[in-house]
């Protein structure tokens, strides 16, 4: 057994754990966050998506020992209260979601997208999800969200500094 | 939040309701459900394609730490009744078989034993300690094994591998093949691919060992037939059962089934605790149901001018070790044969089909249930055809389409279609692609080296069906309940898997009471809460879900203008329902809200209100809906009409191929698409596109592929190729709006469609791309190795045509 301490959407944890346990499963349920997802535990579906210490990471391909003393976010933690994300709010605009299931993960990938490049164009959007497999889609609505997603968030910026 | 026209919510891009669930990570999948004391359940499988099982030691597991219990075959047969079929038609074979294998194995990734454990990584280890002695059987994989006269048989009482026969003829098909100018005789092949959704099978048991109770979570489309068939293999009696079926993360057909899904039960009856399993990516590839798999041989008798005078089908499917019993895919094979025709005027046909079982995993629905079975060959052999004759692939659709005066259309092998205008869905599909400007850039890329295609199928996507003799079976039920607020629940047969119906019934249900989706809350996916219904498969929401809705609202309509009319002293035939308000017609100031309506009503009933003679102090009805055009008597030719609705699309793709490397391309890809009324057009595109990528994929990229000892050789997302969005383009697509004249809305489906004819476009454009080469196709999926050999092929063909 190993002792870790995360923090996750701003919460800290401190957690004994099995050093074999992945920190999807750590996730899902040491913390009872069910937004990561289980699509294939291979690294390449990525509904598992959770951003770690910035950087989205697909959490079936960690242990969650390695991510002692990171701080992470996942999807639990873009809503503030009822209010949805600009990014969550732009996927339901675009119909960019059907089953759902990949849908944290594809919101969180935008996430960091967008973070990296405000202003994508369709062709950088489409290589930016595609650590992402969405079954239900076909991606065009999830494109759109994104690209809403990104005028909502730069919109959103311009105020602030205004 | 749409605005809502003039004429209603329905129609509207209404926004999902469901959406911020999913998108906060609160969807509540069956495997993100826990209950106090749960323990986890894995399956251990088959490593052979074909073997008996000599013994199974499970001492060492049983040891391990953490571990409660371990079922063999064996035992679980002691604790319950094999599988029973899910669909008996004349002509087909049954098996007998048991979720966990006690004798023989039929296929890589049959069930064999299962554990339960304090947790997955222990339940799993455990799994490894269980020795399974086994002595190897020949391995049938391919229709040729399985027919062999010295065949290995998989259920020897049956003496033969033959699981289905089938023939129908209509006409004097010999005739007209004798008198046509021309008869193309095509053989062509779809190979194995399946649905793949993003969350695989997910059951979470818990079984009450005092009361006999059983709940089960399940991850299915279709929550009462799961119930009804766990009753029949667990012996519970059916009123101790609850089936619920939480968030959905996709089905696409592939959950339609209950024999993995027993195991958990059985697990949880041994145990007497929760046992949660959530299968993995490899059980779902190896262990699932899988679909298509058929070769289809078509003779067609042709006029000079591309006009079909005959055809002749023979169809053998692959359907695996069981499509009978597992899941009823069997079925898809009966369906293709009816609907061969397809779009066109065709009068004398004859069908044979066969299903033949092989050591593949089962065969079970997957979007499109045989009408992609019926498309494919058909839409490929117009365009050899048209080329022999010298004529356009336009030119030849045209010639043979039914006409939009035509309708309802008798079609010779049984169904009745609605309503349609396929010349136009043509029209516009070729509009769109810009087909003419296409075929300039062509000729001058060609000279350039470089080759586009433009390929294109048309499209009938037969929704609401209604199998006798199966769990599809054909009526679906709707509660309409109004609250003493006013509010509305509408309790749906319908389960909702991604497709929306949680949104667009509110839609239907506002329009009728004059009220906003908002105030109206869609309960599924319980069978102690919603009347026993079919649930979701055969696109049949828009049929069966929307009109048994519409009806159970418009008897609730009925009652709120009764309860009304008599608040307010007047006959409710002066009142009318508007704004949400009971009101008179001459005098609106004279009303009363549902709201106030209702509270009178559940608040002060009875003696107290004293309500007229007849009327219950409820607001409160249910209604069934059964398609008036499904017709399981045999007409005087002998045949079914087992469809309610027939959407129709042209859909076009345009593609670039790389000679040097065989890569293909796809540039763009467009669809104009006919569902009739569109509830929500939002939602409809949606479910278009997503049905349309999964047949690009199966026409470029996905196949499960088997060796000749019966291993699937990929089973994980690495090497079964499911396409990200870079391989992509934008699915365009356009409506034309024929309401069907058989279901109260108008509406007539669309879940399927996008899968049925894209492998056709797509296919279709590879070979316009590789015409200089003079290539002919007739299999998929087209990856580059295939691309590149049927280039060579056709080089080295006598009187091969050099490319230019
Ligand atoms: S579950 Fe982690 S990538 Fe698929
Ligand atoms: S919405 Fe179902 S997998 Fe993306």
């Amino acid at each position: 057994m190993s002792t870790i301490t995360v923090t996750v959407n701003g919460v800290v944890y401190r957690e004994e754990i099995e050093p074999r346990l992945l920190l999807v499963d750590f996730l899902r349920d040491n913390l009872c966050l069910k937004g990561a997802h289980i699509g294939c535990e291979d690294g390449v579906c990525g509904a598992c998506t959770v951003i770690v210490a910035g950087r989205a990471a697909k959490s079936c391909m960690m242990f969650a020992v390695q991510a002692d003393g990171v701080e992470i976010l996942t999807v639990e933690g873009l809503a503030q209260g009822a209010r949805l994300h600009p990014i969550q709010e732009a996927f339901t605009e675009q119909h960019g979601l059907q089953c759902g299931f990949c849908t944290p993960a594809m919101v969180l990938s935008t996430y960091q997208l967008l973070a990296r490049n405000p202003d994508p164009t369709a062709e950088q959007i489409r290589r930016g999800i595609s650590g992402n497999i969405c079954r239900c889609t076909g991606y065009t609505n999830i494109v759109k969200a994104v690209a809403a997603a990104a005028v909502k968030l730069r919109g959103a910026k311009a105020s602030d500094a205004s | 939040m749409a605005e809502q026209s003039t004429a209603g919510w329905v129609g509207t891009n209404y926004r999902r309701k469901q959406d911020p669930r999913f998108l906060t990570g609160r969807g509540r999948y069956t495997d993100d459900i826990d209950l106090p004391g749960m323990l986890y359940g894995a399956i251990l499988r088959s490593p052979h394609a074909h073997a008996r099982i000599k013994s199974v030691n499970v001492e060492a597991a049983e040891k391990l730490p953490g571990v409660i219990a371990v079922l063999t075959g064996e035992r679980a047969a002691q604790m319950c009744e094999p599988l029973p079929a899910v669909i008996a038609l004349p002509g087909m074979r049954l098996n007998k078989s048991h979720a966990i294998a006690a004798d023989k194995v039929r296929w890589v990734g049959e069930a064999v034993a299962a554990v339960a454990a304090q947790s997955r990584y222990i339940a799993e280890d455990a799994l490894e300690l269980i020795e399974v002695e086994y002595e190897s059987l020949p391995a049938i994989v391919t229709i040729e094994q399985a027919l062999a006269p010295d065949a290995a048989h998989l259920y020897e009482e049956w003496g033969t591998n033959v699981a289905m026969e089938h023939a129908f003829r209509t006409g004097d098909v010999d005739q007209a093949l004798h008198e046509a100018d021309l008869v193309v005789d095509e053989s062509v092949a779809h190979h194995r691919y399946t649905g793949a959704p993003l969350e695989g099978r997910a059951v979470l048991a818990d079984y009450d060992r005092i009361t006999g109770e059983l709940t089960a979570y399940i991850s299915t489309q279709a929550p009462h037939q799961c119930r009804t068939l766990l009753a029949q293999i667990l012996r519970i009696p059916e009123q101790k059962i609850r089936v619920i079926a939480p968030a959905i993360g996709g089905g696409f057909g592939n959950k339609l089934q209950v024999y993995d899904e027993v195991t958990p039960c059985l697990l949880s009856m041994a145990t007497g605790r929760p046992v949660k399993w959530a299968e993995s990516r490899s059980e779902n590839l190896l262990a699932g149901v899988h679909s298509r798999d058929y070769v289809c041989g078509l003779k067609i008798g042709f006029r000079k001018d591309g006009t079909i005078l005959g055809v002749k089908a023979k169809l053998v499917g692959n359907v695996g070790c069981d499509g009978t019993n597992r899941a009823a895919g069997i079925g898809a094979l009966a369906v293709a044969a009816a609907y061969i025709p397809g779009p066109y005027k065709i009068t004398n046909y004859a069908v044979e089909v066969t299903g033949v079982v092989s050591n593949k995993a089962p065969y079970g629905a997957y979007r499109g249930y045989g009408k992609d079975v019926a498309n494919f060959p058909m839409e490929r052999v117009l365009d050899i055809a048209a080329r022999k004759l010298g004529i356009s692939p336009r030119e030849i659709r045209e010639r043979n389409f039914i006409q939009p005066d035509e309708f309802p259309y008798q079609q010779c092998a049984g169904p009745v279609y609605d309503s349609g205008d396929y010349p136009a869905c043509l029209r516009r599909a070729l509009q769109m692609i810009d087909y003419d400007r296409v075929r300039e850039e062509q000729a001058r890329l060609r000279a350039a080296g470089r080759y586009i295609g433009v390929g294109f199928a048309a499209m009938l996507e037969p929704s609401g069906g209604a199998v006798p003799n199966c769990i599809f079976n054909g009526y679906e039920a709707a509660t309409v309940r109004v609250t003493p607020q006013g509010g509305v629940t509408l309790l749906t047969g319908i389960q909702d898997i991604g497709q929306g119906v949680e949104t667009t019934l509110a839609q239907i249900v506002a329009d009728e009471l004059s009220i906003s989706p908002e105030d109206i809350k869609v309960i599924f996916g319980d069978t102690a809460m919603v009347p026993y219904g079919l649930g979701s498969w055969s696109s049949r929401g828009a049929a069966y879900g929307a009109s048994c809705a519409l009806m159970a609202t418009r008897k609730v309509k009925d009652k709120i203008l009764k309860i009304g009319g008599y608040l307010l002293k007047t006959r409710a035939e002066e009142l009318e329902l508007k704004g949400g308000k009971v009101a008179s017609r001459d005098n609106p100031s004279r009303a009363l809200s549902i709201a106030e309506i209702a509270k009178q009503l559940y608040l002060f009933p009875g003696p107290y209100l004293t309500l007229p003679e007849g009327l219950e102090p409820n607001l409160e009805a249910t209604a069934y809906w059964t398609s008036p055009v499904v017709r399981w008597a045999p007409d005087e030719q002998g045949r079914l009409s087992i469809y309610t609705t027939h959407p129709s699309a042209t859909f076009a793709a345009l593609v670039e191929v790389d000679v040097a490397t065989g890569h293909v391309k796809l540039l763009r890809f467009v669809i104009a698409h006919d569902a009739g009324t569109l509830i929500n057009p939002m939602v409809v595109d949606g479910q278009i596109h997503g049905g349309v990528v999964q047949g690009i994929s199966g026409a470029l990229w996905e196949e499960l592929k088997y060796d000749e000892a019966g291993n699937l050789l990929n089973p994980t997302f690495q090497d079964y190729l499911v396409p990200v969005a870079a391989d992509l383009p934008d699915i365009e697509v356009a409506h034309l709006v024929s309401p069907s004249p058989f279901t109260p809305v108008g509406a007539k489906g669309m879940g399927e469609g996008g899968a049925i004819g894209s492998p056709a476009a797509v296919v279709n454009a590879v070979e316009d791309a590789l015409a200089p080469f003079g290539v002919t196709i007739r299999g998929m999926p087209l990856t580059p190795e295939r691309v590149l050999s049927l280039i060579r092929e056709a080089a080295s063909a006598p009187g091969a045509r050099a490319a230019g």
